[in-house]
C-alpha cells in the first residue's frame, strides 16, 4: 500500500518532465553540447611552447645546446633571418616569441666581450614568458662560452608535497571532464526544483496529502526522481566521454552521491520559488557556489579554503582524481565520506525545507 | 424541500432536524457521518476557529457559511486531515482523524476551491493519478468523465479547459473513491450557469445516494436550495446553526409588499407578517386600484446579518 502513492507521483513527475518543453529542450540541449565541446577539446596534453631563434651562422650549435630545453617545455624552431623571426613572431602562429642573438654573438661571449641578445614577444605574451626567455638566453650564454660564471651555483633539492603531478599533465578534455559531469548533475537541479515549486504554486499537492499519501511519500517521490533524472544524465554523458574506461565502479557511486547532493538542493529551491523567475533565482543560488570547485580543478595548485569547504568540492576533487589521474578507492575514500556527508545534509535540509513549506500551503 | 433517501434504508426520510423528529447530524438510527467537536486553530495570536462543533449525518447535506476570512477553509482543513486541530477533535465514520488520518481521507472526497490539476496531464491522466493515489485501479474512468459531461474531452489536456470544465473534472476527482463524505469548498464559485447547475446536480446525486455533503459557500440561493442543514460561521465562531426554513422563520422577517394605483401615481405598501398584519392587509386589498401583492420571506444573508451584523461578502 505505501508504494502506491511513491510510485505514482514518479510516474506523474516523470511524465511531467518529459513533457515541459523548456526542460526537456535544455536538457538534451546541454547533453548535446557537452558532448561536443568534450570531443572537440584536444585530447593530447598542452604542447610544448615554440620559441623561434636566430642566430648567424651558429644555428645548429645554438639547437643543440637548447635540445635539452624541449623537456622544460620549449620546443626551438631555428630562423635564418631576423626578419622571418619578427614576422614570425608578430603572426604567432608558428612561435610565439623569438630569441634574436647578434652576429659575432658566440666570440663575443666566449671572449667576455658585452654583447645583446633580443628577446621578441608579443603584447599578448605572458610575462612568466618574458621571465623565461631571458634565462634561456643567459643559459645558452654559458652553453656556448663553455664555462659557468665565477660563482658556485648551490646543490637544489626538489621536493614535491603532497602527490607529484609533473609528468601527468592533463590534456584540456581530461581537466574539462569533471566540469561538464558537474554541470550535468546542477543543471537536473533546475528541473527537480520547478516539478516541486509547480506542485505547491498549484496546489496540487494539496490534492495529494488530501487522498491517503503522506509527505514522506512525496517527498520520497521527488528525492528519487530527481536524483535518478541528474544521475543518469551524468552517466550518459559519462558514457559518451569514454569516462568508464578505469574505475567504472567507483565513479557510478561518486555520481550517485553528487545526485543525491544536488536533488537536496533542489528540494530547497523548489520550495522556495513560487515561479519560474524565483526558481531560476534559487537555483543559480546554489548552482554558482556549487560549481566553483569544478572550475577551481582547471587550474594547478591547491584549490583554497573556501573552496574545499563548499559541498561540491568533495564530489569535483573526486571526480578529477579518479578520472584524471585514475586513483581508486584506496586514494579517494576521504573525499568519498566527505562528500556523502554533505549528501545526507542536502537531503535533509530539503527535505525539512520541503515538508515546512507542504504544510503551510 | 426535497428531502433525500437514506443509503440502505430504503425509506425517505425528512431532512435532519427540518421537523424535529430527528436529531440534527444524524440519520434516523443514530448514524453520524462526520463530528467535529470544539474545534479549534490559532496562526499565532490570530485564532481562525474558535470551538467549532457540529455533526454531519449520512445523506445529509449541511452549508457552512460565512464571510472571506471566517475560518471556514482553516476548519475544512482540519476536517480533510491536512491541519491537526490545536483543540477538539475529528470523527469521520466513527474514526477518530488524530488516529486513523489515511483510512479516513481514503473514504474522504474532496473539491478544493482553487482548480488545483495537472494542465499538462489530460483529464483522464489527471483521474489515473488520483486513483493510482486512492490504491484504486478499477475505476471507470470514462465513466466517471462521462458523468461530469466531460467524455469527449477526457484525452484533452487540461490546460485547454474552461473554468467550468476544470471544475467538474475536481468533482470527478472527488468522486474517484466511492467516497462516504464529500468536502466541497466554494464548488460552484465563479463558474457559469450552466456548469454550476450541473454541478448541483451531481451534489444532490451523491446525497441521495447517502454520502454526507459539507458545503461552503458565498452563494446564498445555492446553499439555501441544496442544504439540508446551514451553519453561520465567522470569527472562528458558529453563530447559528439549522435548517435554512427554521432560521429564516425564526430570525428573518416575512413581508406582503402591495401595489396600488392611487391619484394616478403608483404607492407602495410593505406589511410585516406579526400580530395585526391581517386586518392591515384586508384593507390593502379592499382598497381601490390594486396593482399587485407580493410576498416576501427573509433571505439567509438577512439571517447572517441578524446574526453578525455584517453582510456575507
Amino acid at each position: 500500500m505505501a508504494s502506491h502513492p511513491v510510485t505514482a507521483i514518479i510516474a506523474k513527475d516523470l511524465r511531467l518532465f518529459l513533457r515541459d518543453r523548456f526542460y526537456a529542450f535544455i536538457t538534451l540541449l546541454g547533453l548535446g553540447f557537452y558532448v561536443l565541446v568534450f570531443w572537440l577539446l584536444p585530447a593530447a596534453a598542452e604542447p610544448a611552447i615554440p620559441i623561434g631563434l636566430h642566430l648567424p651562422g651558429g644555428e645548429d650549435l645554438l639547437a643543440e645546446a637548447l635540445a635539452e630545453e624541449a623537456d622544460q617545455g620549449l620546443e626551438v624552431v631555428v630562423f635564418t633571418s631576423r626578419s622571418d623571426l619578427e614576422a614570425a613572431v608578430l603572426a604567432g602562429d608558428e612561435v610565439l616569441a623569438g630569441l634574436d642573438f647578434p652576429a659575432g654573438f658566440l666570440p663575443a661571449v666566449a671572449s667576455g666581450r658585452p654583447t645583446t641578445a633580443r628577446v621578441l614577444l608579443t603584447g599578448e605574451a605572458p610575462a612568466a614568458l618574458h621571465d623565461a626567455l631571458s634565462a634561456v638566453v643567459v643559459e645558452v650564454a654559458v652553453a656556448v662560452a663553455g664555462q659557468d660564471p665565477p660563482v658556485t651555483f648551490p646543490e637544489v633539492e626538489e621536493l614535491v608535497l603532497g602527490v607529484d603531478r609533473a609528468d601527468q599533465v592533463l590534456s584540456w578534455r581530461e581537466q574539462l571532464r569533471p566540469l561538464l559531469l558537474l554541470i550535468v548533475l546542477l543543471v537536473e537541479m533546475f528541473a527537480l526544483a520547478s516539478l516541486v515549486a509547480t506542485e505547491i504554486a498549484q496546489r496540487t499537492i494539496t490534492a495529494i496529502l488530501a487522498t491517503p499519501a503522506r509527505v514522506r511519500d512525496v517527498l520520497a517521490a521527488k528525492t528519487l526522481l530527481g536524483t535518478a533524472l541528474a544521475f543518469s544524465q551524468a552517466v550518459l554523458l559519462a558514457a559518451v566521454t569514454a569516462t568508464f574506461t578505469r574505475q567504472a565502479a567507483l565513479l557510478l557511486v561518486v555520481l550517485l552521491l553528487g545526485a543525491v547532493l544536488v536533488t537536496g538542493f533542489g528540494l530547497v529551491a523548489g520550495s522556495l520559488g513560487q515561479d519560474f523567475i524565483a526558481i531560476v533565482f534559487w537555483s543559480m543560488v546554489f548552482f554558482v557556489p556549487l560549481v566553483i570547485p569544478a572550475f577551481a580543478m582547471l587550474f594547478p595548485g591547491t584549490p583554497a579554503l573556501w573552496i574545499r569547504a563548499l559541498p561540491t568540492y568533495g564530489l569535483a576533487e573526486t571526480l578529477v582524481r579518479v578520472t584524471g589521474y585514475g586513483e581508486g578507492w584506496a586514494e579517494v575514500w576521504p573525499l568519498l565520506a566527505l562528500l556523502a556527508a554533505w549528501g545526507v545534509a542536502a537531503f535533509l535540509l530539503g527535505a525539512g525545507v520541503l515538508g515546512r513549506r507542504v504544510v503551510r500551503v | 424541500m426535497a428531502r433525500r433517501a437514506v443509503r440502505g434504508q430504503g425509506q425517505v426520510a425528512c431532512a435532519w432536524g427540518c421537523g424535529g423528529v430527528h436529531t440534527a447530524g444524524m440519520s434516523p438510527d443514530g448514524e453520524v457521518a462526520l463530528r467535529a467537536s470544539g474545534l479549534r486553530y490559532a496562526y499565532g495570536d490570530r485564532v481562525a476557529v474558535d470551538g467549532v462543533s457540529f455533526k454531519l449525518a449520512p445523506g445529509e447535506v449541511l452549508g457552512l457559511l460565512g464571510p472571506n476570512g471566517a475560518g471556514k477553509s482553516t476548519t475544512i482543513k482540519m476536517l480533510i486531515g491536512l491541519l491537526p486541530p490545536q483543540a477538539g477533535s475529528i470523527e469521520v465514520l466513527g474514526m477518530a482523524m488524530s488516529q486513523h488520518r489515511s483510512a479516513i481521507q481514503a473514504r474522504l472526497g474532496v473539491v478544493f476551491e482553487e482548480k488545483n490539476l495537472y494542465p499538462t496531464l489530460s483529464g483522464r491522466e489527471n483521474l489515473a493519478f488520483f486513483a493510482r493515489l486512492f490504491g484504486r485501479r478499477d475505476v471507470d474512468l470514462d465513466g466517471l468523465l462521462d458523468r461530469v459531461g466531460l467524455a469527449t474531452r477526457g484525452r484533452d489536456r487540461v490546460s485547454g479547459y474552461s473554468k467550468g470544465m476544470r471544475q467538474r473534472l475536481t468533482v470527478a476527482r472527488a468522486l474517484l473513491n466511492r467516497p462516504d463524505v464529500l468536502v466541497l469548498d466554494e464548488p460552484t464559485d465563479g463558474l457559469d450557469p450552466v456548469s454550476a447547475r450541473s454541478i448541483r446536480g451531481l451534489i444532490r446525486e451523491e446525497a441521495e445516494r447517502g454520502v454526507a455533503v459539507l458545503l461552503t459557500t458565498h452563494d446564498m440561493y445555492e446553499a439555501d436550495g441544496l442544504s439540508d442543514r446551514v451553519a453561520f460561521i465567522d470569527q472562528g465562531r458558529i453563530l447559528a446553526l439549522d435548517t435554512p426554513e427554521r432560521l429564516k422563520l425564526r430570525h428573518g422577517q416575512r413581508t406582503v409588499r402591495v401595489r396600488r394605483q392611487v391619484d394616478g401615481a403608483v404607492e407602495e405598501s410593505v406589511v410585516t407578517l406579526d400580530g395585526d398584519a391581517g386586518d392591515r392587509l384586508r384593507e390593502l386589498v379592499a382598497a381601490e386600484g390594486l396593482l399587485t401583492i407580493h410576498t416576501e420571506e427573509a433571505t439567509l444573508e438577512d439571517v447572517f446579518v441578524a446574526f453578525a451584523g455584517r453582510r456575507l461578502e
